[in-house]
């Protein structure tokens, strides 16, 4: 006699695929469950950006803190708590877009951005698609905002400003002022942006740009792009990188003996704690821009001044908070003000009330074109001085005096 | 010129160093027909491992590549005799799969243990260079270098002059003979996966002397081993080191004359070159590949 056995599992199999689907596409809608608004967010858990990653996840664990200990979000005469649900995208933008669209399947329309600029282009086409509206945290790259999407709003500098606030700053501030730069650049899209502006920016400046070289994105050996350049003696090397070559880079030029006469500078690196600690003394003298310095103006009443915002941030988690931290804290109060100002959770009113939005913060000016970036804000340029990140541009927020040439820092 | 000899010895130097990496992978391929997707881990557990004893002792690491061998020897054998030896027979799929999830579990560990920071090895010497001509060469990597040639001649050594590791080449080329023979391929199994994890985590130390490394950096060792076993080829000892080698100036030279973003196109347009040409690998015999085919 035939075992009935398999036939039982197989129709039970069927009948949980049929109960898997029927709760599928949005049927329920747990961006708001009884007296707590959640958030989902596709996050660099693991893979290449995973440091990035979880720097943002705590700035966005630090803004549920802070939020739900100043009594929640004030939505239609309640108070509602604040909740994130991440999911771990890998480093991968597939993924991030994958993930983005399973929160949308269990009804969460109000997203924050994952870590990037490649993972937050893959998650905007699905948020525009889904009706969903997201607040980017780091996806920095202009050219995601020409795609003509309506419901990604970037609370920080776009990708242009990075290397161009560095150049200005050089040539505002530099004795004696260099006459020839370099750009180095990994190839992934933002730090092409990058570069590309800061090269404009240095020739409108009547800077000599020496011919840039790109490796490819998370490289540990940039040694032939050094090579490459020290024959042409550049005064000042720029790397438009993320943490790992913006290591290497000052690695390996101290192996080859490329310094330059005036300084290196890069972009995202060095603001990064590893970034010193990795290098120690080599670190020193390097200058960055920072999408948030403790030194900015502005204020708001959740997370009161920059300087409040470090501070209560070293209480919750034993450290400074650095520009990755901070930018994501300012995405998750962006979203926040917004479901505030909307009186709601519906994604439509939050998208409108996040295009209206005009608030001060200790992360500056939130603010957004009719683009979805933050135009308004400005990026400071700081400088690693004793292993301590220094700002010392633009002058209204400087804490100290730019060390040139930086190579002597 | 001075480019080139400057991109040709860097790429000597690195190639060196990439080597050091690969040479337990294809060892282990090589004798057990096993692909070891966990290998780029223990890279990682040997950089971590000189690092904690530098942190804490300030030993440094190239002292510290000989601690995390020792380690990553016992650490090794213990998983091949415990968990891959199960499975060491069975179809190359499963062991894929195994070493994968073995490759899963260690790398999420290493971030809860010791986060996703990235860190290095700080030396006084390692990124000091010695000057020739106009040409610097840089200390850590040729110290690096100096001791995957090393550790090269002395595991070829040991293979070839020792019972021991002529019983381990025995049982790699055929386990049946081998066990009539008398020797305990279990045992010789173990022995070369704690040979190969000892090269593996004293090139982690290397890695760490010479460059940076965080958890997520084990599949880009792993992808690197691969890579250079194929090139160099399977069951000649000095195989990976030529693949490593090759690998090496073939990324150098790339990064020198062509866009940096083709460096990665070109070495892998090179092993498609050489497997077109030579199947087998740089150095590699035709047995081996025959029976991964076979398999």
């Amino acid at each position: 006699m035939r075992s009935r056995a398999p036939r039982i599992l197989v129709a039970g199999a069927v009948l949980a695929l049929v109960l898997a689907g029927c709760g599928s596409k949005g049927t329920q809608n747990p961006t708001s469950t009884g007296d707590t608004v959640n958030l989902g967010a596709s996050m660099s858990l693991s893979g290449s950006l995973e440091k990035e990653g979880k720097l943002t996840q705590q700035g966005y664990d630090y803004c549920v803190s802070t939020v739900n200990a100043k009594g929640g979000i004030p939505v239609g005469g309640r108070s509602l708590r604040l909740h994130i649900d991440y999911q771990d995208d890998q480093s991968q933008p597939d993924t991030a877009g994958q993930l983005v669209d399973q929160f949308n399947d269990k009804g969460y329309k109000l997203i924050l951005g994952p870590y990037g600029s490649a993972t937050t282009g893959a998650a905007m086409a699905v948020v525009e698609r889904n009706g969903q509206v997201m607040v980017d945290s780091s996806g920095a790259d202009d050219t995601l905002f020409n795609r003509g999407y309506r419901r990604t709003f970037a609370v920080l500098s776009p990708a242009s400003v990075y290397a161009a606030s560095i150049v200005d700053a050089v040539n505002e501030l530099a004795t004696p002022k260099p006459r020839s730069i370099v750009f180095l650049s990994a190839d992934d899209g933002f730090s092409k942006t990058v570069a590309a502006a800061g090269e404009a920016r240095a020739k409108s400046l009547g800077l000599t740009v020496l011919p840039g070289q790109q490796f490819p994105a998370g490289a540990t050996d940039v040694s032939s792009a050094l090579t490459r350049i020290k024959s042409g003696k550049p005064e000042v090397i720029v790397g438009s990188v993320h943490l790992a070559e913006g290591i290497a880079i000052i690695k390996q030029a101290a192996e080859l003996a490329v310094t330059p006469t005036g300084g290196f500078a890069e972009t995202v690196a060095p603001p990064t704690p590893d970034f010193v600690t990795t290098l120690g003394t080599k670190a020193n003298g390097v200058l960055s821009s920072s999408q948030w310095v403790p030194e900015v103006k502005g204020s708001d009443a959740l997370f009161g001044t920059a300087t409040d915002y470090r501070n209560g941030f070293r209480t919750q988690f034993g450290q400074d908070p650095e520009y990755h931290n901070a930018e994501a804290t300012a995405a998750c109060l962006a979203m926040v003000l917004a479901v505030r100002n909307a009186g709601s959770t519906d994604p439509g009113k939050v998208r409108d009330a996040l295009a209206r939005l005009d608030e001060q913060s200790f992360f500056g000016a939130l603010k957004f074109n009719d683009r979805g970036e933050n135009v308004t804000k400005s990026m400071s340029v700081v400088q690693i001085q004793n292993g301590k990140l220094v700002t010392v541009w633009p002058a209204d927020q400087a804490a100290g005096r730019l060390i040139w040439p930086g190579t002597n820092g | 010129m001075t480019s080139f000899l400057q991109a040709t010895s860097y790429g000597l130097l690195q190639g060196g160093l990439l080597a050091m990496i690969a040479i337990g992978f294809s060892l282990v391929w090589g004798v057990m027909n096993v692909i070891n997707l966990s290998h780029g881990a223990y890279v990682l557990l040997g950089a971590y491992i000189a690092w904690e004893l530098h942190a804490a002792w300030g030993l440094d690491p190239l002292l510290g590549a000989v601690a995390a061998g020792l380690v990553m020897f016992g650490a090794g054998y213990a998983v091949q005799r415990s968990l891959i030896n199960q499975v060491v027979n069975a179809p190359i799929f499963l062991t894929l799969l195994l070493t994968f999830g073995l490759q899963l579990v260690l790398v999420q560990g290493m971030a809860v243990v010791f986060s996703a920071d990235y860190r290095s090895i700080a030396t006084w010497y390692a990124s000091e260079s010695l000057p020739i001509g106009d040409v610097r060469v840089p200390s850590g990597r040729l110290l690096a270098f100096g001791v995957a040639i090393l550790a090269t001649v002395v595991l070829v050594t040991f293979m070839r002059r020792t019972r021991t590791g002529l019983a381990i080449l025995a049982t790699g080329m055929d386990r049946n003979a081998a066990r009539l023979m008398g020797i305990n391929a279990r045992h010789a199994y173990a022995l070369t996966a704690g040979i190969a994890a000892a090269l593996a985590g004293a090139a982690g130390a290397l890695v760490g002397l010479v460059g940076t490394f965080s958890p997520p950096d084990a599949a880009r060792f792993t992808l690197l081993s691969f890579v250079i076993s194929v090139l160099g080829g399977l069951g000649n000892m000095y195989g990976a080191l030529l693949g490593g080698l090759v690998l090496g100036v073939v990324q150098a030279w790339a990064g020198q004359y062509l866009p940096g973003t083709w460096v990665n196109a070109v070495a892998f347009a090179v092993l498609v070159a050489v497997l077109i040409v030579r199947p087998s690998g740089l150095a590699g015999r035709a047995f081996y590949e025959a029976r991964v085919e076979a398999t």
